[in-house]
C-alpha cells in the first residue's frame, strides 16, 4: 500500500474548504466568516445590490467602523465628517443586509483583526476573509485568513465563496527562547529584514518552531499580522493549548459540548510530522535584538545597537540609490547609530500592536516617568474591549500621568484614513506595520518598533534601546 | 459586473523600475475617501509623482514628454504590493493604464487586477530590463497581445508570456465572476449542508431577537396630544397582547427647537436611526418662519425617507359604517369601501433630476422636473402591491399614463412582467391615472389594491380620503426594503396634519394615528389579528357614537382626545 503523505496545517484547511476545482486550476472556497470594515462594508453592499444579488450569508458576515472612524475619546456617534458617510451608509445597509454590525458606541467595536479573535468569531481551522490586507492575523489562531479587493469582497457577499488558486507553502522554522523586553514584533520585522517584503509571495506560510509555543496568542497575532510584508497573504501557526484556552467563553465561540466537539477537530489540524513544504527557512531566535526601520519599507529594518546602513557600501547600482532615495526620505544620514535619533510623534496601537498586552507592555515603560516635551504620543486601543481592560487595570492613568494622550479604538495613525496624520517631515515611532512613503501622511517618517521600544522613544524623545531602561514595572 | 474584454493593444509604454512600489504609493487611503472610482488618475502614485510644491516631479519617468499618454507600465519587482486596496488598480486604470509588465506583483494586487480587466505580466527581470533599455532609447511603444500572449517590442523582438487559463478567459470575454460562481450553487448548497452537520460550532447562533424599537416622535400641533392617546394603546398591547418592544420618545420639530436650539439633534437622528418604527405625530407650524434659514433647510421627514429608503407607501382607505353619513358621496357609492393605495415614495416626479427653475439667455424662465423610473425600482413597488393583494382581495390596480408617458410605458410592462412570473394569481389591470380619478369617485368599490407613481399617489390617495369623508380617521405606512429578519423599517403616520388652529385644545381626533399604530401591529409587529382586533375596536367606538369634533354629526355632542383614547382602550378590554 502506497503510504498516504502527511499533509500541512494550510493544506487540511485548504482541502476543507474546496468545493470544487474550477477549469485553470481555480479552487471555488467556502468562506466561513466575512468581515468588513468602513472602508469596503457600504460600497460593497451597495455593489452587489447594483448588480441585483443578495448577501448569501448575513449570518457569517460581521462588520464594524475602524478605518476612517475618529479616535477622538469625545467623538460622536457619526465619529467624523470624512467617516461619516461611509458610516452611515455602512449602518444602512448592513441593517438592510441583516449583517450583525458593532457599531461606534457599541461594546465590541474596535479594529476588525482586534475583535475578531477576542469575539471568537476566528476560529481554528476557518477560513476568514476581509478587505483589508492584515487578515493575516487571524492566522495566529491556526485559522486560515487573508485579505481581498473589493471585487472580492462582493463576490464573499453574494456567493460566501472565493475563487482562488491554491499557493505554495513555505514553512518558517523559528527557534530559541527570545531575549527579555524583545518581542514577536521585533522578531517579525528581523524575519522580513532577512527574507525581504517579497519573500513569501504565491505562498501560504506557516510559523513553526519553539520560540513561539511559549509565545502568548496576542504575541502570534502580532507575528502573523506582519506576514503580509513579508509578501505571504496568509500566515498561520498551528493551534496549541494556548489557543484553546483563549477561545474557550469567547463570546462566539462554540459552548459546552460543542466546544469539546469543536476541540477534537482543531487537534487534528497541525501539520503532520511528515508533511512537506514547497519551501523551508530555519532561524534562530536568541540573539535578536529589539528592531526598528530605517527606511520605507518593512525591510529595511536592523536591530537597535546597529548603524544606518550605508548606501556607498553597496555594489548593485539599483539597489544603491533606492537606498539613497529612502534615506533622503526619511532624513538620516548613513553610518551613525539609529539610536539617538531624535523623534516628534509616538503612535502605539494598531492592528499589529492594539492589544492589551502591547498595552501592558507600554505601560511598564511609562509607569512613573514622562513624555519628553518635545514629543506628543498617542495610545489607540485596538478595540472598546481593550480600552475597557486596560482601564480596569488603570492603565489609561499610567498612560495620561505620563504624559501620553488615551484615544478611542480606531485605525487611526496606522494610515491616516481618518484624517488623522502626521505633520510633514515628523518623525514617529509606531507600533503599526507599514513604513510606506506618506502612509502617515505626506512625508512623514515612520520607524517601526514594539510598544516597549515606541514607549521608550517618547520618554527619551529619540529611538532608544529599552533594554537600559532601569526598573520596568 | 460584466465589463470591456481586454484583447489587444498597441500604446507607448513607460519605464518605473523602482522595485517594491506599494498601493499606498499607488493610491493614498484619503484620496480614496475623497474621490470615486473614475476620479482617482490625478492622484495616481502621487507620494513620488509631485514636488512638495505639487508641481510635477520632472525625475518621475511618466512625467516625461516623450511618455505622455502610456497605457503600458514597465515596473521593478513585486510591484503593488501591500494592501489590498483595489482602488490601487483604479488609479492606475484611471492614469490610463491597460497593462503592467514587472518581474513579479503582490498577491492580492494580481487578484484585483484581474477583477477590473488590468493586465498584469509578469516576465523575467532581465528581459524586463531589456525592454526598460529599449524604451528609454527607442519610440517608447509596445504591443501586448493576450490572445497569443505576446508582446512585441519597437524592434520587433517577439516575447512570449504566461497568464492563467481561468485570468486569461476572464480577461479576454470580460466576464462577471459571481454570476459564473452562482452557477455552480448547488454544490455550494451541498458543502454548506455537509460543514453545518460536520462542524455545526462554525456557525455562529445569532442571539435572542431583540425586542422590537418604538419610537414616538409627537411633532408640531396636534401631534402630542394624538400621540398621547397611541402610547396608551400601544401600552395596552404591550401589557395584554404580550407584544415585546421598547418605546423611546424624542421631541421632534419646534418642540425640539425650542428645548435645545436644533431642530435635529445628533441624538434624536441616532433613536430615528435605531428604530424599528417611527410613531410620527405631525409635522408644520407657522412659528418655523421664526427660525434662521439656516437651521431649517432640510425637511427631516423627507430625509427619513430617502435614508431608509422608505419606497413602500400604504395610504388604506377604509370606511367605518357608522360614519357613512360623513362622507360627500352617496352611502350607495361608498358603503363597504376598502382600498388600499400603495404610493411609491422614493422615486418619480419627486425625486428626478434634472429639477430646478433656470433663466434662459433670452431672461425668461424654465422650470423643470424630471420623471425617472428604473426598471428595479418598479419591480420592488410592484412586488409590494402584490404581496398585499395577496392577503386581501387579490386585485390590483395598476395606475399609470402610459399612453402618453415612456417612463410608464416601462412602468406598465414592469407591472405586468412581474404579475405574468410571480403572481399569476392576483388580477391585475392596468388604469391611466385621469380614468382613475373618475372611477375613484365614480365607484369606489371596484379597487382592491392600486399602485402608483409618487405624484400620481399623492393626489389620489387625497382624493379617496375624502371618499370616507373624515381625513382625521385615516392612517399611513412608510416601509423599507425586507430586512433578514422579515420586518422592514417603517414610519407610521395619520394622513392629517398638525391642524395648528385646533391644537392644545384637547378636541383632536386621535383616531388617525391609533389606526396608524394598527399598521404598525400588521407590518412591523407581522399581527393582522391584533391589528383587526385595534380596527374593531375603533370601529365599536365610533359606532358608539363616541365622536371626536371633526366626525361628530350635527347635534352630537364632541368628546376630547382624551375621552375618545379611553373608549378605543375600553373597547379593546372588552373585545380582547
Amino acid at each position: 500500500m502506497q503510504p498516504v503523505a502527511g499533509r500541512t496545517l494550510f493544506e487540511k484547511v485548504w482541502a476543507e474548504h474546496e468545493i470544487m476545482l474550477l477549469p485553470g486550476g481555480v479552487s471555488l472556497l467556502r468562506i466561513d466568516r466575512h468581515l468588513i470594515h468602513d472602508l469596503e462594508a457600504g460600497p460593497g453592499l451597495a455593489r452587489i445590490e447594483r448588480q441585483n444579488y443578495r448577501v448569501r450569508r448575513p449570518d457569517l458576515t460581521f462588520a464594524t467602523p475602524d478605518h476612517a472612524v475618529s479616535s477622538d475619546p469625545l467623538r460622536g456617534r457619526d465619529s467624523n465628517s470624512r467617516g461619516g458617510e461611509l458610516l452611515r451608509e455602512m449602518r444602512r445597509r448592513t441593517a438592510v443586509a441583516g449583517v450583525r454590525l458593532f457599531d461606534i458606541g457599541d461594546a465590541n467595536q474596535g479594529i476588525v483583526h482586534v475583535i475578531g479573535p477576542e469575539l471568537g468569531l476566528s476560529l481554528p481551522g476557518s477560513t476568514i476573509v476581509c478587505g483589508d490586507s492584515h487578515t493575516c492575523t487571524h492566522g495566529g489562531l491556526g485559522a486560515l485568513a487573508f485579505g481581498i479587493g473589493s471585487s472580492e469582497v462582493a463576490h464573499v457577499l453574494a456567493t460566501q465563496t472565493l475563487r482562488q488558486i491554491r499557493p505554495k507553502t513555505m514553512r518558517i522554522q523559528v527557534n530559541g527562547a527570545l531575549a527579555p523586553n524583545v518581542t514577536s514584533k521585533d522578531l517579525m520585522l528581523f524575519l522580513i529584514g532577512r527574507l525581504g517584503t517579497a519573500a513569501g509571495r504565491g505562498h501560504a506560510v506557516e510559523f513553526a518552531g519553539s520560540t513561539l509555543r511559549t509565545l502568548d496568542i496576542e504575541a502570534r497575532l502580532a507575528w502573523c499580522n506582519m506576514s503580509i510584508e513579508l509578501g505571504a497573504k496568509i500566515g498561520m501557526i498551528a493551534p496549541d493549548d494556548l489557543t484553546y484556552t483563549y477561545l474557550r467563553d469567547r463570546p462566539f465561540a462554540p459552548k459546552g459540548a460543542l466546544f469539546d466537539r469543536a476541540l477534537n477537530y482543531w487537534r487534528q489540524l497541525p501539520s503532520d510530522p511528515d508533511a512537506v513544504f514547497d519551501r523551508e527557512e530555519k532561524f534562530d531566535a536568541s540573539d535578536v535584538a529589539p528592531q526598528v526601520t530605517w527606511g520605507v519599507s518593512p525591510q529595511d529594518v536592523i536591530g537597535i545597537n546597529e548603524l544606518v546602513p550605508d548606501p556607498g557600501l553597496v555594489a548593485d547600482s539599483r539597489t544603491r540609490e533606492n537606498m539613497r532615495t529612502a534615506l533622503n526620505y526619511m532624513g538620516l544620514e548613513p553610518g551613525r547609530p539609529i539610536e539617538g535619533t531624535d523623534i516628534d510623534w509616538v503612535f502605539i496601537g494598531s492592528c499589529a500592536n492594539g492589544r492589551l498586552s502591547d498595552l501592558r507592555a507600554a505601560a511598564m515603560v511609562a509607569r512613573g516617568r514622562k513624555v519628553a516635551p518635545n514629543v506628543r504620543a498617542w495610545i489607540v486601543p485596538g478595540s472598546e474591549a481593550v480600552r475597557r481592560a486596560a482601564v480596569g487595570e488603570g492603565l489609561d492613568r499610567v498612560f495620561i500621568e505620563a504624559g501620553f494622550e488615551w484615544r478611542a479604538p480606531s485605525c487611526s495613525l496606522c494610515l491616516g484614513a481618518n484624517g488623522e496624520i502626521l505633520p510633514p517631515k515628523a518623525r514617529s515611532v509606531s507600533t503599526s506595520n507599514r513604513n510606506f512613503i506618506g502612509r502617515q501622511g505626506p512625508e512623514a517618517r515612520t520607524h517601526l518598533a514594539s510598544p516597549a521600544m515606541a514607549a521608550a522613544a517618547a520618554i527619551q524623545g529619540k529611538i532608544c534601546d529599552v533594554r537600559k531602561f532601569e526598573n520596568l514595572s | 459586473m460584466s465589463r470591456q474584454p481586454f484583447t489587444e493593444i498597441r500604446a507607448k509604454a513607460v519605464p518605473l523600475m523602482r522595485p517594491n512600489i506599494d498601493t499606498e504609493v499607488v493610491i493614498r487611503i484619503n484620496r480614496l475617501i475623497e474621490n470615486k472610482q473614475g476620479e482617482l488618475g490625478r492622484w495616481c502614485f502621487e507620494a513620488i509623482r509631485y514636488m512638495p510644491d505639487g508641481t510635477e516631479d520632472p525625475t518621475f519617468p511618466p512625467n516625461a514628454a516623450r511618455y505622455q499618454g502610456a497605457e503600458i507600465l514597465v515596473a521593478g519587482e513585486n510591484f503593488g504590493c501591500g494592501s489590498s486596496r483595489e482602488a490601487a488598480v483604479w488609479a492606475l486604470m484611471d492614469y490610463g493604464l491597460k497593462c503592467i509588465i514587472a518581474p513579479s506583483f503582490g498577491d492580492i494586487f494580481v487578484a484585483n487586477c484581474f477583477q477590473n480587466g488590468l493586465l498584469p505580466i509578469s516576465l523575467a527581470a532581465n528581459e524586463i530590463k531589456a525592454i526598460a533599455t529599449e524604451l528609454e532609447t527607442e519610440e517608447p511603444i509596445l504591443s501586448v497581445n493576450l490572445e497569443t500572449q505576446h508582446i512585441i517590442t519597437r524592434s520587433d523582438r517577439v516575447i512570449a508570456f504566461t497568464i492563467s487559463p481561468e485570468a486569461r478567459r476572464g480577461l479576454l470575454l470580460g466576464l462577471d465572476e459571481i454570476g459564473m460562481t452562482l452557477e455552480h450553487e448547488s454544490q455550494i448548497i451541498a458543502a454548506e449542508a455537509t460543514e453545518e452537520k460536520k462542524h455545526p460550532w462554525m456557525f455562529p447562533k445569532m442571539s435572542a431577537a431583540a425586542p422590537t424599537k418604538l419610537l414616538i416622535l409627537p411633532g408640531d400641533g396636534i401631534g402630542p396630544e394624538i400621540m398621547a392617546e397611541v402610547r396608551k394603546v400601544a401600552l395596552w398591547f404591550a401589557e395584554k397582547r404580550g407584544m415585546e418592544f421598547e418605546l423611546h420618545e424624542e421631541l421632534f420639530g419646534m418642540a425640539a427647537w425650542h428645548a435645545h436650539g436644533d431642530l435635529m439633534r445628533p441624538e434624536t437622528w441616532a433613536q430615528i436611526e435605531a428604530a424599528d418604527a417611527i410613531l410620527f405625530g405631525a409635522i408644520g407650524s407657522p412659528d418655523y418662519e421664526k427660525i434662521p434659514p439656516a437651521s431649517r433647510q432640510k425637511d427631516h421627514l423627507l430625509q427619513m425617507r430617502k435614508e431608509f429608503d422608505l419606497y413602500t407607501n400604504l395610504r388604506p382607505v377604509k370606511l367605518f359604517n357608522a360614519l357613512i353619513s360623513a362622507s360627500t358621496l352617496k352611502p350607495e357609492v361608498v358603503n363597504g369601501c376598502d382600498m388600499v393605495i400603495v404610493r411609491e415614495l422614493t422615486g418619480g416626479l419627486y425625486f428626478g433630476e434634472p429639477r430646478g427653475v433656470t433663466t434662459l439667455a433670452d431672461g425668461s424662465r424654465r422650470g423643470v422636473n424630471t420623471l425617472i423610473y428604473t426598471d428595479e425600482q418598479v419591480r420592488r413597488i410592484a412586488r409590494a402591491a402584490f404581496e398585499l393583494a395577496r392577503t386581501r382581495r387579490k386585485t390590483v390596480c395598476s395606475v399609470d399614463k402610459a399612453n402618453v408617458l415612456e417612463t410608464f410605458a416601462l412602468w406598465r410592462e414592469i407591472m405586468q412582467s412581474v404579475h405574468d412570473a410571480e403572481y399569476p394569481d392576483i388580477a391585475l389591470t392596468h388604469m391611466y391615472v385621469d380614468n382613475a380619478a373618475m372611477q375613484l369617485v365614480r365607484n369606489p368599490l371596484q379597487f382592491d389594491v392600486i399602485v402608483t407613481e409618487n405624484l400620481f399617489g399623492d393626489i389620489l390617495s387625497d382624493c379617496a380620503a375624502m371618499i370616507t369623508g373624515s381625513l382625521g380617521m385615516l392612517p399611513s405606512s412608510s416601509l423599507g426594503p425586507v430586512r433578514k429578519d422579515g420586518t422592514r423599517k417603517a414610519l407610521y403616520e395619520p394622513v392629517h396634519g398638525s391642524a395648528p388652529d385646533i391644537a392644545g385644545k384637547g378636541v383632536a381626533n386621535p383616531l388617525g394615528a391609533i389606526l396608524s399604530f394598527g399598521e404598525c401591529l400588521h407590518h412591523t409587529f407581522g399581527s393582522p389579528q391584533d391589528a383587526r382586533l385595534l380596527e374593531r375596536a375603533v370601529a365599536a367606538a365610533v359606532g358608539a357614537g363616541v365622536r371626536t369634533a371633526d366626525i361628530a354629526l350635527a347635534g352630537e355632542k364632541p368628546v376630547t382626545t382624551v375621552e375618545m383614547g379611553k373608549r378605543v382602550l375600553q373597547e379593546l378590554d372588552l373585545l380582547g
